[in-house]
Order: C-alpha cells, then structure tokens, then sequence
C-alpha cells in the first residue's frame, strides 16, 4: 500500500518522535556522569581541583580500603554528632527530670491518699489469683527488668550522678559488669516478656465493665472499689502500651544494638540506640505506677503475686466480675 | 604548650599503607585492630585521592562526650586518650566518631562483647607510667615521652602524612599550598578542629604561629 492517509502519517510521526526520544536518552545519561568522571574530567580541566571527590566523601559512602572493619570504606560520617547531641541533650535531660518528677508525684501521691486498703474483714478463705507459670513469668520478667533498669540507668546518668560520689575507677569496674550483666539480660527479659504477653493477652481484653473504671478514674482519687474483670483497665493500659508495646520496641531496639554482627551500620544503632533509651525511659515510668500498685499503694497486691492467693474479700472489692466468675465455677478469663 | 595535630596530603598520599603497617608494628596491635587506615576514593581511575585516617585527636572530642563511664582524658598537648581499665566495650565512641577511629579486638561481636576499645593514642601511651611495660601492653608505643613524634608520620614516604603542632604543622601545608598554587583541602580539619567553641583555641594557635615567623 502506497497511499498514505493522513492518520498513517500522523502514526509514523509518532513512531519517528519514538525513537528520537529513545536516541536523546544516552545523551541525557552523559550530562550526569559520575564523580569519578566528573573528578577525572576536572584532573584535566582544572588540575588541583579535587571538588567532586571532597563531594563524595561528605556523602557518607564507602571508598575502597584494605581495612576489614565494619564500615572502614567511609570517611567521614556526620550523623554520630546528630546522635551525641539527642542522646546527651533532650533525652538526657528530659529522661532525668521526668524521671525524677514521676517518682516523686507517686510519694506525693502516697503521702496524701495512702495504701487501698479492704473496706470489709479480711474472710481467711483463700482464692487462687496467679497459677504457678504465671508468677515464674512475671517474676522473671520483673526481675529482668529491674536489672536492666539499674544497669540501663547508670549507662545514661551514672556519669553525672554517681562518678562524682564514688570517683572514675570504681565506677568503671562496677561499669564492665553492668554494661555486661545489661547485654546477657536483656535477651531473657525478652523471652520472658513474649511468655508474658502470651499467657495474659486473653485476659486483658476490652471489657465492657472497663468503661465504668475509666469514669470512675478506678476509683483512685475517692477510694471506691470499683468492678472490673480479672485484670481493671488500668492493668490492661499497663500490659498493652508498657509491656506489649514499650516491651517489645525496648527488646527489638535492644538487639540490634546488642547483636552488632549483623553488619548494622553505626546510624542503624544510634537510631536503635534512640529509641531505646526513649521508649526504656517511657517504660519505666509506667513501672513506677505498677510497682507502687503492686507494693506499698494496694494492700494485698504484692501478696498476690508472691503466693498466688488472694483473699475473697480483697478479690471481691478489687475484680468483683473475676471474683463472681471464678464463684461461679468458671475459668475466670474474660468470655467472648 | 603545642597542639598536636594530623594533617594527610592528599597530593601526596601514594596508597602505600606504610603508616598503617608502622603504627600496627610500633604499637603491636592485636589482630583485626587497624588503628589507622588508607581509603581511596575512586580507586583506579584518573584523579584517585587517597586519605590517612585515624583518630584525628579532636578539639571537642565526639567519643568523649558519649562515652558512659567518662574514660577519655585530653592531654596538655591536647592528644585525646582513654582508660582502658575503665573502658567498658559498649562502642558508643564507634557511634559517636565521624571518623571511624575507636577499633575493638573482637570485632563487632554478639552480646556486645567487642572488648576494650583501642584506638591511635598519637604514639602517647595512656595513664600508666610512662614507657612502663604495663602502659605500652595497653596503649602501644610512648613516643611523644621520648620527644618523638608518631611513627605513621614519621614514616611516611612522601611526607603526605603530617603530625605535630598545629603551626608547623599547617605552616608546612600552606607553603605547600602556595608553591603548587592549589589543592588546599586539610582534610578532616573543619570537622575535628573547627567548632565555633574552638575559636579561642585557634586564636591562641595563630598567635603562636606569628611569633614563629617574628622569630625566623
């Protein structure tokens, strides 16, 4: 066929103007070449002028070197200052006051209102709380996290607060072991806090009751016992955002920096190192709040976890809906 | 009072890594510990540029600030150094240097067991006596004792690697500088040295420098 239409013109148009597009793309490419190029060009151009190499090396990328060590090839890497000034600056800094702020509301707090205390006698008939598996696991992973705690603590604040008291050379023993106790513990918190969130998920579910505790604000400021399940809401808040949530960021974090041969770069672990000591900080807040629910703020409470066994009079004033529940000759875990 | 300092040409850094092999030889560092290293950049093509690196002994020390149980120390001479007795292998000195400097025995090992930190001392021991057995297991080499300088620089080939005080140092690059007309980066300077909160230091270090070229 050798009549052309106009539409068969306009279709060859459009593949000639292809084409042209896909011939220009090598030329686009050589407008960008690379610093290599680029500082092999400027050897010739302008000998002495070494812009496009000092270029690369700002950018944090990794040159050819006979070093073996993690990230021997980089040069220079700025954001170890960005990391110095978060970790020495705010986190420090805020992480100490709120610390400080938070324990001491609690004594206030305790000074003021008291111990929750039983309204009624005490009725000398046992009922079983925590089955042995359940106390072993908390206990593992309270006492887990205490050690991380201190030893965690005196990382970020020993230098300031206990150096001066007990002078460079102490500290630093006492600091091998910490930092050493700090990374071999820290995997078993872990363990025991996933064990942890296994066997209590069911139990902290939403409940309908749990609204009531939340108008009530549990009846922390008037001292009325208010019903809930076989954990109130406040406990729920505790295990979902310090344990599930906290808990697992601090451990996750945590690895990567106690497990640095996974070829992890430096910023890798001053991010995990961040968010550690941010989300650790957080956590323990919120454990002061359980600690004190679970010592001296709650009679009873400590008793629970250390036997297993409460009181029918403390179970009924604290977990009315566990206590009828488990009355009633069921399991006491929250019924879908 | 001097003011060490290094300082690498990179018009004149050949690849050779005879610093590193003297500083491994002088200072008789455990395997898988470099103190100092050569990295090249755009190795094999026309215009490479190689660059000495290792501690850089910074005014305002990143890995001193961070480091939890306080084990760095500045000398008179402002050579940065550390404690190993107090060090603690947590490797927040490796997060915090912008040049790669702290090394650790084991490497990046599990559980975080990387062993005391190491790194270039500037031929100037540690806190044990100097040029004691005890001080030279630890740290390597006290040269500066013995009015030495380091033995990387001393042993440099073409003279790319510099090490002294500050104004002899840079009064040797700038001629350098002056009489090839070009190529004037020191690298590593602004970052190690050039702080706002140095300024005080470095006016101190050009005041000397002029009373230096008063006295030729």
């Amino acid at each position: 066929m050798t009549t052309s239409t106009p539409r068969f013109r306009l279709g060859r148009l459009l593949v000639a103007g292809c084409l042209l597009l896909a011939g220009s793309l090598p030329l686009a490419a050589a407008d960008n070449p690379t610093p290599a190029q680029q500082q092999a060009e400027r050897q010739q151009t302008q000998p002495g002028n070494n812009a496009p190499v000092w270029r690369e090396v700002r950018s944090g990328d990794s040159f050819f070197t006979t070093n073996r060590g993690p990230e021997a090839g980089v040069l220079i890497q700025s954001e170890g200052d960005t990391w110095r000034h978060l970790r020495n600056g705010p986190v420090t800094f805020y992480g100490g006051i709120l610390l400080m702020l938070v324990a001491a509301a609690i004594l206030v707090f305790y000074k003021i209102k008291g111990p929750l205390t039983l309204h009624d006698a005490p009725t000398g008939r046992l009922i079983q709380r925590f089955p042995r598996y359940e106390r072993v696991v908390h206990w593992l992973t309270a006492g887990s996290f205490v050690i991380l705690a201190v030893t965690g603590l005196t990382m970020l604040f020993g230098k300031h607060v206990m150096i001066p008291v007990i002078g460079h050379s102490l500290f630093g023993y006492l600091m091998v072991l910490g930092k050493n106790v700090h990374n071999f513990v820290g995997p078993l918190f872990a363990a025991s806090l996933l064990a942890m969130i296994v066997i209590w998920a069911r139990d902290n579910v939403w409940q309908n009751i749990d609204a009531l505790w939340i108008r009530k604000a549990g009846g922390l400021i008037t001292g009325e016992h208010v019903p809930s399940g076989r954990f109130n809401f406040g406990e729920k808040t505790w295990f979902w955002i310090g344990v599930t949530i906290l808990g697992l960021t601090v451990s996750i974090s945590g690895f990567f920096m106690n497990f640095p041969n996974f070829d992890q770069t430096r910023n890798d672990m001053q991010i995990a190192n961040i968010v550690h000591s941010v989300s650790a900080i957080v956590m323990l807040l919120l454990a002061f709040g359980h600690i004190y629910m679970g010592t001296i703020g709650a009679h009873g409470a400590f008793d629970s976890m250390k036997t297993g066994y409460v009181d029918e009079t403390w179970a009924r004033e604290h977990h009315e809906q566990w206590y009828n529940d488990v009355k009633a000759g069921k399991s006491g875990h929250p019924q879908g | 009072m001097a003011r060490m300092k290094f300082l690498c040409d990179t018009e004149r850094c050949i690849e050779c890594n005879g610093c590193v092999t003297a500083c491994k030889n002088e200072n008789e560092t455990p395997w898988g510990v470099n103190r100092r290293r050569v990295v090249t950049v755009n190795d094999g093509v026309p215009g490479e540029k190689s660059v000495s690196v290792a501690c850089m002994h910074c005014s305002d020390a990143p890995c001193m600030a961070v480091c939890p149980t306080d084990c760095f120390y500045k000398t008179e001479e402002g050579v940065v150094l550390h404690n190993k007795d107090a060090c603690i292998g947590c490797g927040y000195c490796f997060f915090a240097c912008p040049f790669g400097a702290p090394q650790f025995p084991n490497g990046p090992a599990a559980f975080g067991v990387r062993g005391k930190m190491d790194k270039c001392t500037f031929c100037a021991g540690g806190p044990e006596e100097n040029g004691s057995k005890a001080e030279f297991e630890k740290y390597g080499r006290n040269r500066l004792a013995e009015g030495k300088l380091p033995l990387c620089a001393e042993m440099c080939s073409t003279k790319a690697l510099l090490a002294g005080d500050a104004p002899v140092v840079s009064d040797i690059y700038r001629e350098r500088v002056a009489r090839r007309g070009k190529a004037g980066e020191a690298w590593g300077w602004n970052t190690a040295y050039g702080k706002p909160e140095q300024a005080q230091e470095r006016t101190q270090e050009r005041a000397r420098e002029q009373n230096r070229e008063g006295a030729k």
